[in-house]
């Protein structure tokens, strides 16, 4: 186990006090465990030497600038969910930034909140429903750090029709560089609020991120502000339950549709002409066979077995879920209306769901709180997820498809747990724009021996995303991706590099999830 | 051989300028700054013409300075040189619409296409273009794009960088760069058989170099086509004012409006840009209007019209306003007619006294009221009429920030007149700049005071400026890079 | 021996997703109580969670660290409050955190990381029959004067099952007194063991000592059989907990129902025995006990296999069948009471502090847990704060002390005190 050196722990320990520094290798492995996107058979990843715990951006300021100082390699995380959080090799400063954890404002009426790390989007979220407001949630789910996904992650949520996307939700930035110094990005650079990311000038968020952030590997996000979005619905929701037995009062004013169409045409169509219509909040792929597989995973292994409930399933495998919500009845009648309209004409089904019996359970739980992600662990334990670039919609069903097709190779290989492979989830963004994702994902259990085939799996998905022009999306951004990718996409991995060398002079931010400084890659520098 | 020639043995001699007239007309602009004359005027009318032309300025350590429009009323200080020596990068030839994606509602353009030249084309796929308002006659899509200008819907407006989707640039290395879903994998022909239009602006991978891009005033390369995404156009639309004596009076109710995402334009004029606009005098007209728009759609027009009216009906009612048709005799409909479409020959901020000088930054709307307070108290601390003091208020991104803009309306054939401007504008910008006004597109002499406020970002950007365009030929001296 | 390797799957399926940290995401309701994990809350390492604690003990288990002091100041700050588990299992099927916990404090003692304080409550529970350093022979003081039967010299229907804190607080122990009185009255055929009783023996098993509680249960087994009764009913939170779920998952059966005493409460209320008819004009909110609530849980037991993910999700102990409504249900029933919720009530109820040892040995930990607590319930606006555990209110009693706040604590006996003509 690689240690730091007493000195550079001491200095530490000046900066933060004892309590929020630790050595101790029990602790550390409290990092260093990792299954998520971790596509190896270990779930632990190297452990860091010491894990240190800031409060204030000057503290973190301070131990950045110590890193440097002592050539100590860092990796900063919010709440930690996922291999990209933890240091890629021995002897490296874990930066858990849970202390820094306050909604430093939420301003109702621009609709904006400034948040540090530590906030998860459900927090967020709940402090927001209080003033008529809500953030964009992620599909890994609530308990995902706000900032994180704005400033360092991807950003796909369900409800991304009235909450796009979270890299590009982002207004003001507090930004820890690896050097040290700090960066505010916009108005609060300016010290004129929190309400602007961009210039004075050129947009400096162009280098924080683009589709995915740098996971860590640029420093670190100590203020983040994000939109907020109009929300519609009761401010003092009233739910029972924990999860799976969820039960919510929901207003005559939400009315959630299962939409069904049938082909992959269809339903990229009828998202379109939707998305066109402006009437829904939501608007996001999701099958029976996947909630089956969410909600009763066993029952699902014995359900998949008959091939007449296969044939039933698959029938209804071009399936979503649209909201539509707002305050005037008037105008929900009217959404209403005009859904029916389009699905008629376009040879679609919906259903609405607010006729059905537990119906707050499918609002609250997956419209509003995106809460279910977690419960595609159930099955076996692990599971992964791929394509799911952001493209025009159209393309991000011939993903779908594609998709769905593909896995089903691997399912027949026992590599992953048999869904009927069905495409996991994605829908349109922003409104009228109708571009939109769709990603799949695929459960298994770690412990088969078999994560060279899992390797493969993304591998080749990845190939078939270049070679169908499906995108640059979740399949082909893995470490080390960019060397493929790079040179084939203007060399955008040259240009990162570059940035990672002017701004981490001492290449102390761990670049696993990024690239390394362009002085360390070996290759022509021409486009 | 001269810059000129070596010049025209890339993009021929006919497109390599150096008429006195035309280069001493790039000496300065309708706004307060002066500068350099440039050496020559060159137009390139290809990607490939581009490239080389910053190749060969890398090697020689030739300025370049990139504009869209050859001709018309310049307002930036952008296009004006700052060093001496420098290569007018006219990209006004290169004007084609490259593309009208109908399904996707994405247009591609070419630097020299204008607005109302995009109108036209996506007008008969029954589109409309999402726009700044009322830009002049000459301006280039692109060039609004990369200047990041407010748009009059805030409902469309989802990010900083819309509605700009990816872009085709050179940057000032001389390297090709696309941006967005436009990088690939795949050709743009493959890409367009597999459903793609290049609309999103994200990436590729873990950079946008389109927002870097944007406001930078051609400082780190040269674009050469941009994608912008459009809307569909409305199959009703009715506008509407609300009358105020003051802005405060107009600010719940905005808020309100932009919290239901009822309105599509939606913006607020003092009756000075109200009477430029309209081609009305601002002595009968309210001194404060919110002007904004509701529509109805592809599916249940007449429904969907009548259920906002009603909806706005009740809101107004409850916040004590009153939405009309019609205020002081003129039509909101008309109005917004007028502001959704480029200028006539006459840009309208030149209409009343032939010159205007903008005074514009970020804010949010709710700080809009003590701004205009400012305006109005140095406008008469130094004696400038109020009859020319224009105000436009645009409420963007769905509302979550505001650019506020004073128009001051000068005529600029007498120098007293300039001078008292130029007087004005500086204290009133440096009052606003202490207020919290944020300067996001510091133009001309701003950009000084603007990045003294903020070392940090301007280190920053001198690290990118470094690695785009280590030799510094991109527009020299704008900006914080001198 | 502790079972901790058998436990290594559960350990293994951990997706370090955090959730173990917060109130149960359908539920969150506010920025400031949010939390759940007082642990976590206080210490901040991820090692202080319930998914932290598994990664602890899933490092030992494979050598990649040894258990030592630092550990085992890890393991023992934490009240074993259960709120992890409740989190975890909304989603996990696999996962046993509690389980996992327990088997941790069971290392820690097999292994001699021991805390001094808890060595002096095994003590105590070793030589009096109790975990509070008390006299065996005063155990029976609390009931003096009350004329209830003793159950070492007749049989009765109810055994009423004090409890050690109950039994010796002063302050307390008039709360005991009142329930026993109100029930007889209601026509209760109960008696207690007086200084007979013993501990349950649960808090031994809570702080590693597994087979300690094994002595203990057998003693009991055996009070419940000479007494007769056909009923064991407890005040007491902590036993409550025992004597449903630990006793019956080591093995261990009473072969009697058992009862809390707001159950057994409600049921007379609903039955029309007890009528509380005097108006209380207060604001009041309940805090739901651990050891009540989701620890409550009767032990699911009955699976055998191997492999969790294919245990029916009936088997799993997710808290939901702890006893939450009968306590409300007394506050509703009393006339004039304002009966407000706090934010994190439940199977999502944030623990007072007191319990898995913490209190003995960490007292600083326990009043921050507990202040934490009160300020939940102050931001109710409540005058009072109702519970149904002793070891609650001693801490929140205590705590209060400190703070100089003037919010009451009142066991839900105490509230029906006031509506039945008591004070």
């Amino acid at each position: 186990m690689k240690q730091l050196s007493s000195e550079v722990y001491k200095e530490l320990e000046g900066v933060l006090g004892p309590e929020n520094v630790s050595q101790e290798p029990a602790v550390l492995d409290g990092y260093s465990w990792q299954p998520i996107f971790n596509i190896t058979s270990e779930k632990w990843r190297p452990r860091p030497a010491a894990v240190v715990l800031p409060q204030t951006t000057e503290e973190v300021s301070e131990i950045v600038k110590l890193c440097n100082k002592h050539k100590v390699k860092f990796k900063p995380h919010s709440t930690g969910w996922a291999a990209w959080g933890s240091p890629s090799e021995e002897g490296e400063l874990q930066i858990d930034l849970r202390r820094m954890n306050r909604i430093v404002e939420l301003d109702e009426k621009n609709k904006f909140a400034v948040v540090e790390p530590y906030v998860c989007c459900g927090q967020l979220q709940a402090e927001a429903i209080k003033k008529g407001l809500t953030c964009h949630i992620i599909g890994a789910g609530p308990n995902t750090s706000a900032l994180a996904s704005a400033t360092s992650g991807w950003g796909y949520g369900g409800t991304g029709t009235s909450t796009g996307y979270s890299g590009r939700n982002v207004l003001g930035v507090e930004w820890v560089l690896p050097n040290g110094d700090v960066l505010k990005l916009g108005s609060p650079g300016s010290d004129a609020g929190w309400f602007s990311g961009e210039g004075p000038g050129p947009g400096l968020r162009g280098i924080m991120r683009g589709f995915s952030g740098a996971h860590g590997s640029m420093g670190v996000f100590t203020k983040c502000a994000v939109k907020l979005f109009p929300y519609y619905g009761p401010k003092e929701p009233k739910v029972e339950g924990v999860l799976l037995d969820a039960r919510a009062e929901v207003p005559k004013t939400e009315k959630l549709f299962y939409l069904m169409a049938p082909s992959y045409e269809k339903f990229a169509d009828v998202c379109y002409k939707i998305g066109n219509a402006e009437v829904a909040n939501w608007v996001c792929r999701g099958t029976m066979a996947a909630a089956i597989g969410l909600l009763v995973p066993r029952a699902a292994k014995t359900i998949y077995t008959s091939p007449a409930i296969r044939a039933l399933l698959k029938s209804f495998q071009h399936q979503g879920n649209v909201l539509l919500s707002s305050e005037s009845e008037r105008e929900v009648a009217y959404q209403e209306k005009v859904l029916r309209k389009i699905v008629r004409e376009t040879g679609c089904i919906v259903v609405d769901t607010s006729k059905l019996p537990n119906y707050g359970f499918f609002w609250w739980v997956f419209a509003v709180r995106s809460i279910p992600t977690a419960l595609t662990f159930r099955e076996g334990g692990d599971f992964l997820t791929s394509y799911g670039s952001p493209v025009e919609y159209d393309n991000a069903i011939l993903q779908a498809r594609d998709a769905t097709e593909y896995k089903q190779k691997f399912i027949d290989e026992g590599v992953f747990f048999d869904d009927t492979s069905d495409i996991g989830w994605g829908g349109i963004y922003e409104g009228t724009a109708n571009w939109g994702h769709c990603e799949m994902a695929a459960m298994f259990k770690r412990s088969d021996g078999r994560a060279d085939d899992r390797s493969r799996y993304l591998e080749e998905s990845a190939k078939s995303t270049e070679e169908n022009a499906l995108g640059l999306g979740l399949s082909n951004l893995p470490p080390g991706a960019w060397k493929i990718y790079g040179p084939k996409l203007y060399n955008y991995h040259l240009w990162q590099a570059s940035l990672k060398k002017a701004f981490d002079p001492n290449s102390v931010g761990d670049e696993e999830f990024y690239v390394p400084s362009i002085d360390e890659i070996e290759e022509p520098q021409e486009a | 051989m001269g810059k000129k020639d070596e010049l025209a043995t890339i993009v021929g001699k006919e497109r390599v300028l150096t008429d006195q007239a035309i280069l001493e007309g790039f000496q300065s602009d309708s706004s307060l700054v002066s500068g350099e004359a440039p050496e020559c005027v060159v137009q390139p009318r290809s990607l490939e013409d581009v490239q080389w032309l910053v190749r060969l300025a890398n090697e020689k350590g030739w300025p370049l300075l990139p504009c869209s429009s050859s001709d018309g009323p310049r307002f930036g200080g952008d296009t004006v040189p700052k060093v001496a020596g420098a290569v007018i990068v006219d990209l006004s030839q290169m004007n084609s619409i490259l593309r009208v994606d109908k399904r996707n509602k994405v247009a591609m353009v070419e630097p020299g296409v204008t607005f109302g030249e995009l109108i036209r084309e996506v007008d008969k796929e029954g589109l409309r273009v999402e726009m700044p308002m009322m830009p002049k006659k000459e301006k280039s899509v692109l060039a609004s794009l990369l200047e990041r200008e407010p748009t009059t819907a805030p409902k469309y407006n989802w990010d900083a960088c819309d509605p700009m989707c990816c872009l085709e640039l050179i940057l000032g290395t001389g390297d090709m760069f696309r941006t967005g879903n436009a990088a690939g994998p795949g050709t743009l022909e493959e890409q367009w058989a597999a459903g793609q239009a290049q609309k999103v602006a994200m990436g590729p991978a873990q950079t946008d170099m389109g927002r870097i891009m944007q406001g930078a005033q051609g400082t780190m390369g040269i674009a050469t086509w941009a994608t912008i995404k459009l809307e569909l156009k409305p199959e009703l639309r009715k506008g509407f004012f609300v009358a105020a004596d003051r802005p405060e009076g107009l600010m719940d109710f905005t808020y309100k409006l932009l919290w239901r995402k009822l309105p599509d334009v939606c913006l607020l004029l003092n009756n000075v840009d109200l009477a430029a606009i309209y081609g009305a005098d601002p002595a009968g007209l309210p001194p404060w209007v919110l002007v904004y728009s509701i529509s109805g759609l592809e599916h249940l027009p007449e429904e969907r019209l009548r259920y906002l009216e009603e909806d706005v009906a009740e809101i107004a009612e409850a916040f004590q306003v009153e939405p009309m048709q019609y205020v002081a005799g003129l039509s909101a409909d008309r109005l917004v007619d007028i502001i959704t479409k480029p200028s006539g020959e006459t840009y309208w901020k030149l209409g009343p006294t032939g010159g205007c000088q903008d005074l514009f930054f970020l804010t949010t709307l709710d700080q809009t009221p003590g701004f205009v307070e400012v305006l109005e108290a140095e406008a008469e601390a130094q004696g400038f009429s109020r009859d020319k003091l224009g105000t436009y208020i645009q409420p963007i991104r769905h509302g979550t920030g505001c650019h506020l803009e004073f128009n001051l309306m000068v005529d600029p054939r007498l120098p007293e007149e300039v001078e008292q401007v130029g007087a004005l504008f500086e204290s009133a910008a440096q009052k606003c700049m202490d207020k919290g006004g944020f300067f996001s597109r510091p133009y001309g002499s701003l950009a000084d005071r603007v990045y003294e406020k903020c070392p940090d970002t301007v280190s920053a950007l001198k690290k990118v400026k470094g690695i785009l365009d280590p030799q510094g030929i991109m527009n020299p001296g704008k900006l914080c890079f001198s | 021996m502790s079972n901790l390797a058998a436990l290594k799957k559960d350990m293994e399926a951990c997706s370090r997703c955090s959730l173990c940290k917060w109130v149960p995401m359908a539920q969150l309701k506010s920025w400031r109580f949010a939390k759940m994990c007082p642990s976590v809350d206080r210490f901040n390492f991820h090692i202080y969670s319930g998914g932290g604690k598994m990664i602890a003990a899933n490092s030992v288990l494979e050598g990649r660290s040894e258990l030592n002091d630092a550990v085992a100041d890890i393991v023992y700050n934490c009240q074993l409050c259960g709120a992890c588990q409740v989190a975890c299992q909304a989603y996990r099927d696999e996962i046993d955190l509690a389980d996992v916990l327990l088997e941790l404090r069971a290392k820690c003692v097999e292994e001699a990381y021991v805390v001094a304080e808890h060595l002096a409550m095994l003590d105590s529970m070793k030589k009096e029959d109790n975990t509070l350093g008390m006299k065996k022979q005063d155990r029976g003081d609390w009931a003096e004067g009350l004329d209830i039967p003793n159950v070492n010299t007749q049989e009765v229907q109810v055994l009423f099952h004090a409890g050690c804190q109950f039994s010796y607080d002063e302050e307390l122990r008039d709360t005991a007194r009142a329930w026993v009185t109100l029930l007889k009255n209601a026509g209760t055929d109960l008696g207690i063991a007086g200084k007979e009783e013993a501990c349950c023996g649960g808090r031994a098993f809570e702080i590693g000592y597994q087979g300690e509680m094994k002595n203990f249960a057998e003693d009991m087994a055996g009070r419940v059989k000479a007494s007769g009764a056909k009923l064991l009913l407890t005040p007491c939170s902590d036993c409550y907990y025992t004597f449903k779920y630990l006793y019956p998952k080591n093995g261990l059966d009473l072969c009697i129902p058992v009862l809390h005493t707001t159950e057994y409460t409600d049921q007379l209320i609903k039955k029309g025995r007890l009528q509380p008819k005097k108006s209380v004009p207060m604001r009041v909110t309940y805090h739901d006990p651990c050891h009540l609530g989701r620890r409550g849980e009767i032990y699911k037991g009955g699976w055998t296999g191997d492999d969790k993910l294919e245990r029916p999700v009936r088997f799993k102990q997710t808290g939901s069948l702890g006893i939450f409504e009968p306590p409300r249900d007394i506050i509703r029933s009393v006339p004039g009471v304002d009966f407000v919720e706090m934010e994190r009530i439940r199977e999502w109820s944030w623990c007072c502090g007191a319990g898995g040892g913490v209190y003995e040995a960490f007292p600083e930990f326990a009043e921050w847990t507990a202040a934490d607590r009160l300020q939940e319930a102050k931001d109710t606006g409540a005058e009072a704060l109702v519970t149904a555990c002793p070891w609650c209110e001693r801490l929140f009693k205590d705590t209060l002390e400190q703070t100089g706040d003037d919010l009451k604590v009142l066991d839900v006996m105490d509230l029906l005190t006031l509506s039945l003509g008591g004070k």
